[in-house]
């Protein structure tokens, strides 16, 4: 999990070379209750109406600044799975191709909850 | 907050758009009875659910017919909201679960024929619920009303066809919270109503059907909060004056007056139902009104001649006049308060085409426009074109025939391109309407007609083919023509088309109708035969086997057959002109349309009355 979590890292800061500085460019922390930590593009984070507002209120929130976000609710594997879809919307959101976002029914209660919270 | 509600609230209205993660979760939770069982022991979590997804949830589980008993259980610290209507396996058992939800506010259970008395014990001392429908629950009798009237909470009270008598009404008294209450269809007197007048928080009284007379109805004084009363199918006749009333419902009254007789005084009405009423003096009581404010009227049935009781009313928006003996003359009237009219019904009514002529030019935004069964014909369609904002026009019963004569023996003038000019125009009735094949073309140009309704003797297979290129088109009735089975099979149906109606088709067969239906399978066809059909058909998955089974084959056929090669064939069985790619084709078109199977129709769209 930590592997998965280097690996989008290590992408996206290679994004942020590449990319001129903006509002939608350079990478975000999200932190689940263990202390994990899932480092995703901002343009992912965005999906989540809450995330959206944190990120670009003008110097709101420390989260702005510091690029990380802490979630003492929502549980390691519940923000991986909110981590997949933010990628999963990106990908499918122009509604062109078609593909199930898979949702395991063990989890449903927890995920809607984190869904409800991040407002996605 | 707030905007997750209204995000549950949409996960409930369907699967428009693009669905939201929250909508997946609650789809998911609520897919099957294994689904279920994956989530319901997680009671930490569950006790944690916020409301607004728990009332989300509990309302799709019940969608599927996936709630009992004791699954209920597990939602008792968390919903608010609970609508088990229709639902007739509602019983007792169920109840006891439900009695026993710390914060339930709303419980509806209209329909529920098998709740009783003893069911609704389990209710007595709930400290939260501020609704509880049991509309039409005809098992709940005084006895009932016993239990209901401990729940002190109560703001709004739905017992209308119950079983309840005036001893059951009069302990309703005792609940002083009661904003709204609903007792249309109970058998209560004068009697019954005086003991309410304690109510005084009522803003919403609904006693249709009742024995009330105009002794009771001067009671109606006490509820100076009233906004809403219905008192249709009463021997109400004159009403005394309340300021606050917004919406009245007297049909099957004879209406005197309905402020108390005062001339002075004013009520700011916006919703008047008088369907089938008689008037004593008409311009009395529409003087009462607040013309301002006045946006509905139904005088349907009313045996009405004159209408110069409307002349104020210039800020009606819904008109319904018909089955009245209005004529030609009377329009004037209408077209005077025709502004911010969108809908009108002159149904029935002893119009001829001279009122359209009236009409036209008065009515800006119009956008739905009843004529059925009146006297008006293919002159009358000229001015028809000049509504711009049409939408919905219903010209069914009339002689209409599609095509105009200058004189008796000249040239026929086609009609129906005229109504070309409405841009809106969604749907279109021509039932029971003298049409015939050669006046079918023009409709399939009409750019946003998306439902039109045929009936007509001397339409046949022409016509039919005439509107496979009427490309938005979702329901097309055909009905009562002389369509024959080659007709049908080589009809070519419009991409969108969802619903093909051919009642009274007489000449098709069964074989016909279900090789139809085999080719296009995402269209409902209705017919006749289709009931017989229907078990034959078997469950879906067949149809769907049916569906693949050619799907494999097409590879191969596509190397061997060239479907070119049999042009210039005549072939007796039309069905064989086809390749089975070309088939195929057809089903491709109308496949990805099979989304318009959940999506309910928009309620403007449907036929008019």
């Amino acid at each position: 999990m930590m592997g998965k979590g280097g690996e989008a890292a290590a992408s996206a800061q290679h994004k942020e070379e590449n990319e001129e500085e903006g509002d939608m460019v350079g990478v975000v922390k999200l932190i689940s209750a263990e202390g994990f930590e899932f480092v995703i593009d901002k343009k992912a984070a965005m999906v989540s109406n809450t995330l959206r507002n944190m990120l670009t209120s003008p110097g709101g929130f420390a989260e702005t600044r510091e690029g990380e976000v802490r979630f003492p609710e929502i549980s390691t594997a519940i923000l991986e799975k909110i981590c997949q879809y933010f990628y999963w919307s990106l990908h499918y959101a122009s509604g062109k191709e078609t593909a199930e976002f898979p949702i395991e029914p063990e989890i449903t209660l927890e995920l809607m909850m984190a869904a409800n919270y991040l407002d996605t | 907050m707030a905007a997750s509600s209204s995000s549950a609230s949409a996960s409930v209205a369907g699967n428009a758009g693009e669905q939201r993660l929250l909508d997946r979760c609650i789809d998911a939770a609520a897919r099957c009875p294994a689904s279920v069982e994956a989530w319901r022991r997680q009671r930490r979590s569950l006790e944690r659910l916020p409301s607004q997804l728990a009332d989300a949830l509990l309302r799709r589980l019940a969608a599927r017919r996936l709630l009992f008993p004791s699954l209920l259980e597990v939602f008792r610290h968390s919903v608010q909201e609970i609508d088990l209507s229709g639902d007739i396996a509602v019983d007792a058992e169920w109840l006891a679960y439900l009695g026993s939800f710390r914060y339930l506010g709303v419980l509806k259970l209209a329909d529920c024929k098998k709740v009783d008395h003893s069911a609704i014990w389990s209710l007595s001392g709930m400290s939260m619920l501020k609704e509880l429908d049991l509309s039409r629950c005809s098992k709940i009798t005084d006895a009932g009303i016993k239990h209901i009237v401990s729940i002190d909470s109560l703001e709004k009270l739905h017992l209308s066809e119950t079983g309840l008598t005036d001893n059951g009404v009069m302990l309703i008294s005792a609940l002083k919270g009661l904003i709204l209450l609903d007792l249309g269809g109970i058998h209560m007197t004068d009697k019954a109503l005086r003991s309410l007048q304690v109510l005084t928080q009522l803003e919403h009284l609904d006693v249709w059907g009742s024995e009330i007379t105009d002794e009771g109805a001067s009671v109606l004084k006490a509820f100076t909060g009233l906004r809403f009363l219905n008192v249709s199918w009463t021997h109400v006749t004159r009403l005394p004056h309340l300021p606050n009333m917004k919406y009245l419902n007297m049909s099957n009254c004879t209406i005197y007056s309905i402020c108390g007789g005062d001339s002075e005084v004013h009520i700011p009405l916006q919703k008047f139902t008088a369907s089938a009423a008689s008037f004593g003096d008409i311009d009395e009581v529409f003087s009462s009104i607040v013309a301002s404010s006045f946006s509905f009227l139904d005088m349907s049935g009313c045996s009405l001649s004159n209408l110069y009781g409307l002349q104020k009313m210039k800020s009606l928006e819904h008109l319904d006049i018909s089955l009245n003996r209005v004529t030609d003359d009377a329009m004037e009237y209408v077209a005077n308060i025709g502004m911010k009219l969108r809908y009108l019904s002159l149904k029935n009514t002893g119009i001829t085409s001279q009122a359209l002529c009236i009409l036209a030019g008065t009515v800006p935004n119009l956008a739905s426009l009843s004529l059925a069964y009146t006297k008006i014909d293919d002159s009358a369609l000229v001015y028809i074109s000049m509504m711009p904002s049409l939408r919905v026009i219903d010209l069914s019963h009339t002689t209409i025939k599609g095509f105009t004569r200058v004189e008796a023996n000249s040239e026929k003038i086609p009609s129906l391109p005229l109504l070309e000019h409405l841009i809106y125009l969604e749907s279109l009735n021509l039932e029971d309407a003298p049409l015939s094949d050669e006046v079918i073309p023009p409709m399939a140009s009409f750019r946003a007609l998306k439902y039109l309704y045929l009936k007509s003797d001397f339409l046949s297979d022409p016509g039919l083919h005439a509107l496979s290129s009427a490309s938005n088109l979702i329901h097309l009735g055909f009905c009562g023509s002389v369509l024959s089975n080659s007709g049908l099979l080589e009809f070519v149906p419009p991409a969108q088309l969802h619903v093909l109606d051919l009642s009274g088709c007489w000449i098709l067969t069964g074989d016909a109708i279900s090789t139809f239906r085999r080719h296009h399978p995402s269209i409902e066809v209705r017919h006749e035969l289709t009931q017989e059909l229907q078990p034959n058909r078997g469950s879906t998955s067949q149809v769907h086997k049916s569906r693949q089974l050619p799907r494999a084959k097409t590879k191969v056929v596509n190397s061997s057959a060239d479907s070119r090669r049999h042009s210039g064939i005549f072939f007796v069985d039309q069905r064989i002109k086809y390749s089975r790619e070309e088939m195929m084709e057809i089903q491709e078109h109308t496949q990805p349309n099979s989304v318009l199977h959940v999506v309910p129709l928009p309620p403007e769209l449907r036929r008019m009355e």
